[in-house]
């Protein structure tokens, strides 16, 4: 992080980036042949957006429609269906959207709190520093699962509470790498210089700082989808989850819950289960570094 | 002394959170307060409850109330279950506590020998299929990972019990060997999880420790490798990996609480899907309450043996990896 880290900083600042086309395809080809990982995450994800946003046309049945319950995998129904006699691939299908919508929101909102805190932490210092820092510990310090269950139990059970109650919670590591990169940022004689020509403290943040926190940024937004969707299907196996959007997590509390696992239906529970790993993968993949494969990104 | 200070202010904060959540959030408070149940009581009962409760006096009087119910260890009592939630909860924070221990150790002791190992070595074969393994598990949600176990291992090999903590009428040896072997399935479930993210940073932080100078030295000395790597570069991992295992806690108690439900154990988790199925909210409550102190106690305990096993760090803001 050290010398490579500041030689890079100041490559990136004095070249201007040209957003063409061409150049941006470039730039992807190149990351990803150096890093099979990253190519890998990418595929995983764009199988699941295609999954996401082609549900009506690639499911074979209507996810509400009710049938025959508890059958077994069969031509007509390759997953089964479950106990209220809904086809269970359709059902996964669906729940896609409401999986990756829920763990991208989430890690919206907690991308923007962790970005904002660990910028006005590094960049400012002194109390404002001590305070977020001090309410960022404590927030580690409160186990995350029940908290969330306790507040998930008092509103509603809708998409939109478990988005903000996993995303309020889940902010602090990408705060802290945010602030430890502010910290050496805002020495160095780029940020000096820009200082000594009167620039406001808004403007080095923005056009200044923040331009080179992106790379961190964009690997922990991966990073916080992941974290949001594994515990949005931990507090939808729970029963928390929204009973109008059914997610993967919630799928497999009705399998839990209703029999399927009792009575060895794994056709039930692991399809859902299998999804949420595969794009949690998929996510943690392309956060990864691409140069330097012995390393990975921090967590 | 500044932690001391940040760990009663965390305290402050989760007794006042846990006061002003039922009386804050959506819903009646009688309700919030006394469980789903009261809700189909007429609305004279329902003041009577309110004034029983004090809920009708300001809010300065009613938080000093609830810290002082607090001090005589009176958590609320559930109506759902007819039962005090001090009482419901007795034995079973011993359980969860009996799962999450063991879990922390093994998961940490694994972690901690295949990760620098595995960093070593990184680029082989091993490495390779380690990190992948912890990287999947680490992808995979905890109800995944038990139920699969559970399945494989109990429905259709038979080695293990499908769940509860003892098959009942035992004592002496006989009871402990009953227990370990019910409670087995889960410790592996929670440590495989544990260890997977502990795992991945060791072996980052070895593979970075290994372009160090020192053991470039170690090596022109001419050591063999396993001394390398158990003498120089696990003693460096050591003190970093020590305070992440003990901030894991929150997440074990966490991932306890779903493995307990998959293996139908009685501990605080299948407590916490009873209420949360039935919204008894004052169970609910209690658990959060009693959950959230015991990991902020092992947390502070841990701070405190960590300051004395390695002096330097003292007061110091200990930095993760």
């Amino acid at each position: 992080m050290t010398g490579s880290g500041k030689k890079q900083i100041c490559a990136s600042d004095c070249k201007f980036e040209t957003l063409s086309i061409s150049g941006m395809i470039r730039i992807a080809r190149q990351t990803l042949t150096a890093s099979p990982l990253k190519l890998t995450g990418w595929t995983l994800l764009f199988f699941f957006l295609l999954m996401a946003l082609l549900a009506p046309f690639i499911a074979p049945w209507d996810p509400r429609e009710t049938g025959i319950p508890y059958l077994p995998p069969s031509s007509d129904h390759l997953l089964g269906t479950n106990d209220i006699g809904q086809d269970i691939l359709s059902e996964l299908i669906f729940a896609s959207r409401v999986s990756l919508t829920i763990g991208l929101l989430a890690g919206i909102v907690s991308i923007l709190i962790g970005v904002v805190v660990g910028l006005l932490a590094g960049y400012y210092r002194g109390w404002i520093e001590e305070l977020l820092l001090a309410v960022e510990d404590m927030v580690l310090l409160i186990p995350g699962l029940p908290l969330m269950i306790i507040l998930a139990a008092y509103l509603s059970p809708s998409m939109w509470n478990i988005i903000l109650v996993v995303g309020l919670l889940w902010w602090c590591s990408t705060a802290r790498v945010v602030h430890s990169r502010v910290l050496q940022l805002r020495e160095m004689p780029f940020v000096e210089a820009a200082r000594s020509l009167g620039c406001s403290d808004g403007y080095i943040i923005l056009r200044h700082i923040l331009v080179n926190t992106k790379e961190i940024v964009y690997a922990k937004f991966a990073l916080a989808v992941a974290s949001a969707m594994l515990t949005e299907a931990s507090l939808s196996f729970l029963g928390l989850g929204d009973p109008l959007n059914i997610s993967w997590g919630e799928m497999i509390h009705f399998a839990f819950s209703r029999g399927g696992f009792a009575n060895d239906m794994w056709w039930w529970y692991l399809p859902p289960g299998l999804m949420v790993c595969l794009s949690v993968m998929g996510f943690v993949l392309i956060s990864m570094e691409p140069k330097r494969s012995g390393k990975m990104l921090e967590l | 002394m500044g932690k001391l200070i940040r760990y009663g202010f965390t305290l402050f904060l989760v007794l006042s959170l846990n006061f002003a959540l039922p009386r804050m959030m959506p819903g009646d408070p009688v309700v919030n307060l006394l469980g789903d149940e009261a809700l189909h009581n007429d609305p004279k009962m329902r003041a009577e409850l309110r004034a029983e409760f004090g809920l009708d006096k300001p809010l300065h009087i009613q938080y000093v109330d609830y810290l002082k119910s607090l001090f005589r260890l009176d958590l609320g009592y559930s109506i759902h279950k007819s039962q005090s939630v001090r009482d419901l909860m007795a034995y079973r924070l011993f359980w969860t506590m009996m799962l999450v221990f063991p879990s922390i150790i093994v998961g940490a002791v694994l972690a901690l020998l295949l990760g620098s190992w595995a960093g070593f070595s990184s680029g082989s074969r091993s490495d390779l299929f380690l990190t992948g393994l912890a990287l999947f598990l680490y992808t995979c949600p905890p109800f995944l990972l038990a139920m699969v176990l559970v399945s494989v291992f109990s429905f259709h090999l038979g080695l293990f019990p499908l769940g509860n903590l003892t098959s009942g009428g035992k004592t002496g040896v006989e009871y402990i060997v009953d227990v370990t072997w019910h409670l087995f399935l889960p410790v592996v479930t929670l440590s495989l999880l544990g260890a997977s993210y502990e795992f991945l940073v060791v072996r980052n932080s070895t593979v970075q420790l290994l372009e160090e100078q020192f053991v470039l030295a170690a090596m022109a000395k001419g050591l063999r490798e396993r001394d390398i790597l158990l003498r120089h570069v696990i003693r460096n991992v050591l003190p970093p990996f020590i305070s992440m295992v003990a901030l894991s806690f929150g997440f074990m108690v966490s991932g306890a609480l779903i493995v307990e439900i998959v293996f139908s154990l009685n501990g605080m988790g299948t407590l916490v899907y009873d209420a949360v199925v039935a919204r008894d909210y004052p169970v609910m409550q209690g658990c959060f309450l009693v959950l959230t102190v015991s990991v902020l106690v092992a947390n502070l305990v841990a701070d405190i043996l960590y300051g004395i096993a390695d002096p330097r760090i003292g007061g110091a803001s200990s930095g993760g990896l």
